[in-house]
């Protein structure tokens, strides 16, 4: 009975796969797979890479707090982002917690803690433009601005900051430049 | 005499005859300025859209035009900032968002917690609280203005008005006692 269904309606039992969305590069690159290490190499960290598409905010506001993050450890990212009074605020603390979720489900981290925000960006989403009206019947055209958010969590503890370059090592570097000079087309 | 119908400076003209004609081909085709002047709508202008003096005689025209020195004449940039120097001024260390120091771990519940600042899950919890303990007030009281002059005490599940609760009211909750509220 179940086949004489299908024969008669050939298109009601055909499984079609629909994509939710089209997947940006940012997207792919959790499907890198890696070739097993050998015994002897150093164990590869994991790297999450997570984003958020088309939020409802300015790619250069949400460039601060992309900078205030970058280099962190996950949680001192939390702590610091749930202070903050800016509204990207709320939504990368949600991206991250998403990430960090899929990083313990998914990837294989031993510990939620063990993260570090290697990369955190900004790009520009789709921008609608929209009639503001002022007086005098005059207008002026808006754009309405979204943002996406990159980030890519690496684990491990976060790496120590470089030291500021100072201006010993800057006379140190040119002296060494000078020194490394040699003469060009000659013997 | 001549009369100039138009602005003489040809910059500004130039620019709302490039705006009025990005807009007609762009957004509404329908939708004008309104009783703007047909040259465009008055966005950014330095200066007003129609002159004081429109008339202008060829004798004067050659000076310098003292009228439009005045106080009419607006500041304007002179040149583009290019986005190098946008960067220094937006990657300003005094424009990145500082790092929060103040930040510590509540002792009661284990959240985050600003130095100076009540924890935000031990005050959402007790606010909780506090307006069931409003709504059994209001319950019993019935209706605006029936508070009456005498201390209130609330008591949970299990606990017995004693002579210390004598003249005050006493308001019942229908649950165990939180931990944090503390009977005296």
């Amino acid at each position: 009975r179940w086949l004489a269904s299908s024969s008669l309606f050939p298109l009601s039992c055909i499984h079609t796969s629909t994509s939710l969305q089209k997947f940006g590069k940012w997207e792919k690159k959790n499907w890198v797979v890696y070739p097993p290490q050998l015994p002897g190499e150093p164990r590869r960290p994991a790297e999450i890479y997570h984003c958020r598409r088309e939020i409802k905010y300015s790619k250069d506001k949400m460039w601060y707090l992309a900078k205030l993050i970058k280099g962190m450890s996950i949680d001192q990212a939390l702590a610091q982002l749930e202070f903050s009074d800016k509204k990207g605020a709320k939504v990368i603390k949600e991206v991250l917690l998403e990430a960090q979720e899929m990083a313990v489900r998914n990837h294989n981290v031993e510990f939620k803690s063990n993260l570090h925000i290697a990369e955190s960006m900004t790009g520009r989403g789709r921008y609608v433009k929209r009639i503001r009206y002022h007086g005098k019947g005059m207008f002026g055209i808006m754009k309405i601005v979204r943002c996406h958010y990159f980030v890519k969590l690496v684990e491990g503890p976060p790496p120590p900051p470089e030291p500021p370059r100072t201006g010993f090592d800057q006379a140190k570097e040119y002296v060494q430049q000078l020194r490394s000079r040699t003469l060009v087309n000659t013997l | 005499a001549l009369v100039v119908v138009f602005s003489p400076l040809p910059r500004l003209r130039g620019l709302l005859q490039r705006c009025w004609g990005r807009l007609e081909r762009g957004l509404l085709p329908g939708f004008s300025g309104g009783q703007s002047p047909p040259w465009g709508p008055a966005l950014a202008v330095q200066a007003p859209a129609f002159l004081p003096e429109p008339v202008r005689d060829t004798t004067e025209s050659n000076e310098a035009p003292s009228l439009l020195d005045s106080i009419l004449w607006m500041a304007a940039p002179k040149k583009r900032r290019t986005i190098e120097v946008n960067r220094c001024r937006r990657r300003n260390p005094n424009k990145l968002i500082k790092l929060k120091r103040n930040i510590d771990v509540c002792p009661e519940c284990g959240n985050l917690k600003q130095k100076h600042v009540l924890c935000g899950y031990c005050y959402a919890k007790v606010k909780a609280e506090t307006r069931l303990i409003r709504m059994e007030i209001h319950k019993k009281e019935g209706g605006p203005f029936n508070a009456p002059t005498v201390e209130t005490v609330i008591l949970y599940d299990g606990e017995k008005p004693t002579e210390k609760h004598e003249g005050k009211r006493i308001i019942e909750r229908a649950r165990k006692r939180p931990s944090w509220f503390v009977q005296n």
